[in-house]
């Protein structure tokens, strides 16, 4: 009687015992990463032939001093980066936002300005005096640093000198020419070659953007914020060149960035205006070594304040402020914020003309290119870049453009100068304030 | 050995019960176990399948919402004149080109609003070779080697089809090797039928895998296959591209067949498969569950099997103490029990244990008790019976010893030894006076020694006094008690029998105290008998006797009162004569019966 209670006990607690134990669950591992030095960075950048590349460069000197640090580099598309910032920033979150991300100068102060704590302050590491004196607009704000400037954006006239050749001029005739003579030569290169002169995308307005910076003008006026697009001489005279040019039918469109470049490398352009960067690009088709110049940039004509100088995109590294940031400040300091002869390896492996000045003195920057003819590309680009005119490139650039691209279209189609620009002007100021 | 064989004999049942215990318990505890992880087993995979057949519902609304969006996109293509214009026009001069260039971008943008939730890009390419794509990410090729691809090929195979299709970016441009859905349709003239360009949307698969990424884990991946087998997109990076026609078997059986869920060995893994058909995709998306994963999280059998044995071990040390307890007054009672021996009913037994056996000791002792009380009983009613017949035999005066006697007082009288007439019928009065008392009486040595002396006086009036009495009394001996009538009969033995040959002689009678007994020797120096035959004699001749009481009868009262190693010894000699040894207790205290 009494064992078999207590053998009744025993079976019982042992069924409820297994019972229960089958609902036992594993506890979720809690969150990881303290507050310490961060293991792991991320950056994000676009074009993996010159920034991606230039990563790769400054990630291996990196990595090589500090084995235990991860750096993962993303690439995406540039209006990719800008819309994800964007969202992020918008949101109010730091979460999935990288380490370190490449922002176009044009736009930088705009995200400077909009959320300026979410950038994580520089100044302590790097000093905004060590670059190229135009980079420190884009990149500072309040006379702190948050940038670190990487790429010149200064422009060179990038020209096949085969097809010059073919059409009776030399690289040395095109060493102070305006646009009009510009688009002279290329009727004539067109007539002899049957060769586009230029290739433009209609949405995009870098080439005005460079030919107003020469005369050291921009969308905006210096302030920053009021638009100065109607009483702009020099953005007149840059339609009208535009105009001119489309009229003359030396031009070739292209849509996109695979469509610019194989233009230039199949050969179906005999020149490009642009920034510096686009030298990679050039250069990547190999079977025209020797075939390309570079001359200064055309002026204005009739502008007297015009150069034979200007800018076009370049970009700066931003160290945003999330975790991390200590780790990713270090990585860009050590790197791009002090390193010369990682900059002599990224010129003469990339083709990467930086903004440090200390980088300029090196051996790299002084060489002949022979893509190019032997012509000592880089020194010329160094002193083109002396002449930039600075100009304050506001927050506004892309929106104004936005509104200009349309207005072009209208001012191709027959409207009146003025009458553009007034209305660009009037949507300008309406848009902005 | 012996020892440990006796000890188990004991404990037999003991060990029996426990082993049967111990079996019982370890054979109910892996069953129990067993059962209960089966059943969780089998209710959480009944869950999961269904929990996961909603998470492909769900997964499913994600793709056809994004398929809806490539439809939106696509059919906007399709109806757009600028797109038209863009990919059929021949080149004109810069001013119509770049007009036609803006008014294609401005379309695209607002196509690309349709899908501007998704990370996807869009391609046109037109027969006249121009071509626009908003994301330069994917699709890393020419136009050339585009338009011979067999994406373009299949898409223009069926130019009424919205096809989806597996591309993994193999260009020389980049090394990158990333896989891409791409959704193609050929752009179509409506009224004519004629293909004036295809257009391509496409992903990146790891932007298409977030369509399922959130409902994926440890153990739980989705996988989706084309209609080819091959894995076009999954969680699991290293599947990717990856020809599965076995997983592409069981997608179509669970969907021509209507099961839940299948259970197969994947690449010698026990998964459940659950699938479904994504009929605007033409893709099977495969959910498969790795059960040791997802059971591992679920039921820990290690921990199960742990907990199961320490719970066993507990059980087994209880049901060893509890069995061991109760076997253990059965074992002592058997151990007491098995004690007792021929005559010896004393061993009482301790009564202790659990209710059973303190009835069963109770009962047992109860027993004893009875028995013992039985036996007393008997070997009351034996003294009683002999004490009965001694009485008889001690009331038996021997007339003949009256008339003896009293004819010697006569001639004493008729002699004129008044005196000695006198003493001798004192000492028969006093003779007479303690025969007739309680014969169970018992009386101090010194009243004996009085009766003895009488008895030797009346013989030595009878018989002259040719054998001469002595008594030798230890003087610490005098107050001892002895039954009554016990050294008369050696006496009178002595004197009728010891000297028939010779005619003169003594008898000595000893008493001392030895060794806790009280020992009364009377020794003859008469005949003697042979050795042999030392037995006591019984009383034959009954003339000259006092009482009817022999010697033999002393023995065996001593022996009943006072226990074996009490009694009568004779040691004889022919001629020597004969010692009688009579071994008494050493009584202080006079007893009535």
């Amino acid at each position: 009687m009494k064992k078999s209670f207590v053998l009744l006990l025993i079976c019982m607690i042992m069924l409820t015992a297994c019972g229960s134990n089958s609902n036992t669950k594993n506890n979720a591992e809690a969150g990881t990463t303290g507050a310490e030095k961060a293991k792991e960075i991320t950056i994000w950048a676009w074009d993996p032939a010159f920034n991606i590349a230039a990563l790769e460069v400054a990630k291996a000197k990196y990595a090589a001093a500090n084995p235990d640090v991860k750096i993962n580099i993303v690439e995406y598309a540039q209006s990719d980066i800008i819309q994800k910032l964007n969202t992020g920033l918008n949101s109010g979150t730091t979460k999935g936002l990288p380490n370190v991300v490449l922002i176009e100068d044009y736009r930088a102060q705009g995200f400077l300005q909009s959320y300026k704590d979410s950038f994580y302050d520089l100044s302590s590491s790097i000093k905004g005096a060590d670059f190229a004196d135009y980079k420190s607009g884009p990149t500072s704000l309040d006379g702190k640093q948050y940038g670190v400037p990487f790429d010149s954006g200064v422009t060179g006239l990038y020209v096949r000198t085969d097809y010059l050749e073919q059409a009776g001029y030399k690289l040395a005739d095109l060493q102070d020419i305006d646009w009009k003579e510009y688009i002279e030569i290329g009727k004539k290169i067109k007539e002899k070659t049957g060769k586009a002169l230029i290739t433009l995308d209609p949405n995009d307005l870098g080439l005005i953007r460079t030919m107003i910076q020469s005369a050291g003008s921009w969308y905006l006026s210096e302030d920053g914020q009021t638009p100065d697009i109607a009483s702009n001489v020099a953005l007149k005279e840059a339609f009208e060149i535009y105009k001119e040019m489309m009229e003359a039918d030396v031009a070739n469109v292209h849509a996109d960035w695979s469509q610019f470049v194989a233009a230039l490398n199949s050969g179906d352009v005999a020149s490009v205006p642009t920034g510096n960067w686009i030298s990679p690009s050039i250069t990547a088709e190999a079977s025209q070594s020797g075939k390309w110049g570079i001359a200064p940039y055309p002026t204005l004509p009739g502008n007297d304040k015009s150069v034979h100088a200007s800018n076009l995109g370049g970009s700066s590294w931003y160290v945003m402020n999330v975790d991390g940031k200590e780790t990713a400040a270090d990585f860009m300091a050590t790197t791009f914020g002090s390193d010369s002869e990682m900059y002599q390896t990224l010129l003469t492996d990339i083709g990467v003309i930086g903004t440090f000045k200390a980088a300029a003195s090196g051996e790299a920057y002084s060489q002949a290119s022979e893509f190019f003819g032997g012509q000592k590309i880089v020194s010329d680009f160094a002193a083109w870049t002396e002449q930039i005119p600075s100009v304050n490139y506001g927050v506004h650039t892309y929106a104004i453009e936005d509104i200009l691209i349309v207005e072009m279209q209208n001012y191709l189609n027959g409207k009146d100068i003025d009458k553009v620009l007034g209305d660009a002007q009037a949507q300008a100021e309406s848009q902005i304030k | 050995m012996r020892g440990f064989w006796e000890r188990y004999k004991f404990h037999s049942l003991f060990i029996k019960i426990f082993i049967v215990m111990v079996f019982s318990i370890v054979a109910v505890a892996i069953a129990a176990s067993w059962t209960t992880v089966r059943m969780s087993e089998r209710l959480f995979m009944e869950t999961f399948s269904i929990t996961n057949s909603k998470v492909i519902n769900q997964i499913k609304a994600n793709f056809e919402s994004f398929h809806y969006s490539i439809v939106t996109a696509t059919n906007n293509t399709g109806l757009s004149g600028t797109i038209k214009s863009f990919l059929t026009e021949e080149d004109s001069n810069s001013l119509r080109v770049l007009r036609t260039y803006y008014n294609m971008t401005t379309q695209m943008k607002k196509i690309q609003s349709n899908v501007d939730a998704y990370q996807v890009g869009i391609k046109i390419m037109g027969k006249n070779g121009r071509s626009f794509s908003t994301n330069t990410n994917n699709l890393l090729m020419t136009d050339n080697e585009l338009r011979n691809h067999k994406l373009t090929l299949n898409t223009l195979a069926e130019p009424k089809r919205l096809m989806y299709q597996f591309y993994q970016e193999s260009s020389t441009v980049s090394s990158k090797q990333e896989a891409e859905i791409v959704a193609s349709k050929a752009l179509m003239e409506r009224t004519t039928g004629d293909i004036y360009g295809t257009l391509y949307i496409t992903i990146q698969e790891k932007n298409f895998h977030t369509f399922y990424a959130s409902f994926v884990s440890t153990g739980n991946d989705v996988a989706i296959l084309n209609k080819e087998g091959q894995i076009v997109s999954s969680n699991r990076a290293e599947l990717l591209g990856q020809q599965a026609d076995d997983l592409l078997g069981y997608a179509q059986k669970i969907e021509s067949k209507g099961l839940d869920y299948v259970n197969v060995d994947f690449k010698g893994k026990d998964m459940i498969v659950l699938a479904d058909y994504l009929s605007s995709y033409d893709f099977y998306i495969v959910n498969l569950i790795d059960k040791k994963t997802a059971l591992g999280q679920m039921v820990d059998s290690k921990m199960v099997a742990l907990i199961c044995s320490a719970i066993v071990l507990v059980a087994l040390v209880v049901v060893f103490l509890i069995s061991r307890r109760l076997t253990r007054s059965l074992t002592l009672l058997t151990r007491q029990m098995s004690k007792i021996t021929e005559r010896n009913f004393h061993n009482y037994i301790t009564v202790t244990g659990s209710f059973e056996f303190q009835e069963l000791g109770h009962a047992y002792n109860y027993m004893l008790d009875e028995l013992n009380d039985y036996v007393d009983k008997l070997v009351h009613t034996q003294k009683e019976q002999r004490n009965a017949e001694l009485a008889a035999l001690q009331h038996q005066i021997n007339p003949h010893f009256l008339y003896n006697t009293l004819a010697s007082v006569n001639f004493l009288v008729q002699q004129g030894s008044k005196e000695k007439a006198v003493q001798t019928i004192h000492a028969l009065i006093s003779m007479l006076q303690n025969a007739l008392s309680n014969v169970s009486e018992t009386i101090t040595v010194m009243q004996e020694l009085e009766n003895l002396k009488s008895y030797v006086f009346i013989n030595h009036v009878r018989y002259g006094e040719r054998i001469r009495v002595n008594f030798f009394i230890s003087p610490d001996c005098t107050e001892f008690y002895v039954p009554k009538l016990i050294i008369q009969p050696f006496i009178e033995n002595a004197f009728f029998h010891a000297f028939n040959r010779k005619t003169e002689g003594y008898i000595h009678v000893l008493i001392s105290q030895d060794a806790g007994s009280l020992i009364c020797e009377v020794v003859d120096n008469g005949d003697g008998m042979d050795n042999g035959h030392t037995e006591l004699p019984g009383a034959e001749s009954k003339r000259q006797l006092f009482t009817g009481i022999g010697m033999k009868n002393v023995h065996d009262r001593i022996i009943l009162l006072y226990g074996e190693e009490y009694g009568v010894t004779v040691v004889s000699n022919i001629n020597e004569g004969t010692a009688i040894k009579i071994r008494l207790p050493l009584i202080l205290v006079s007893s009535q019966n």
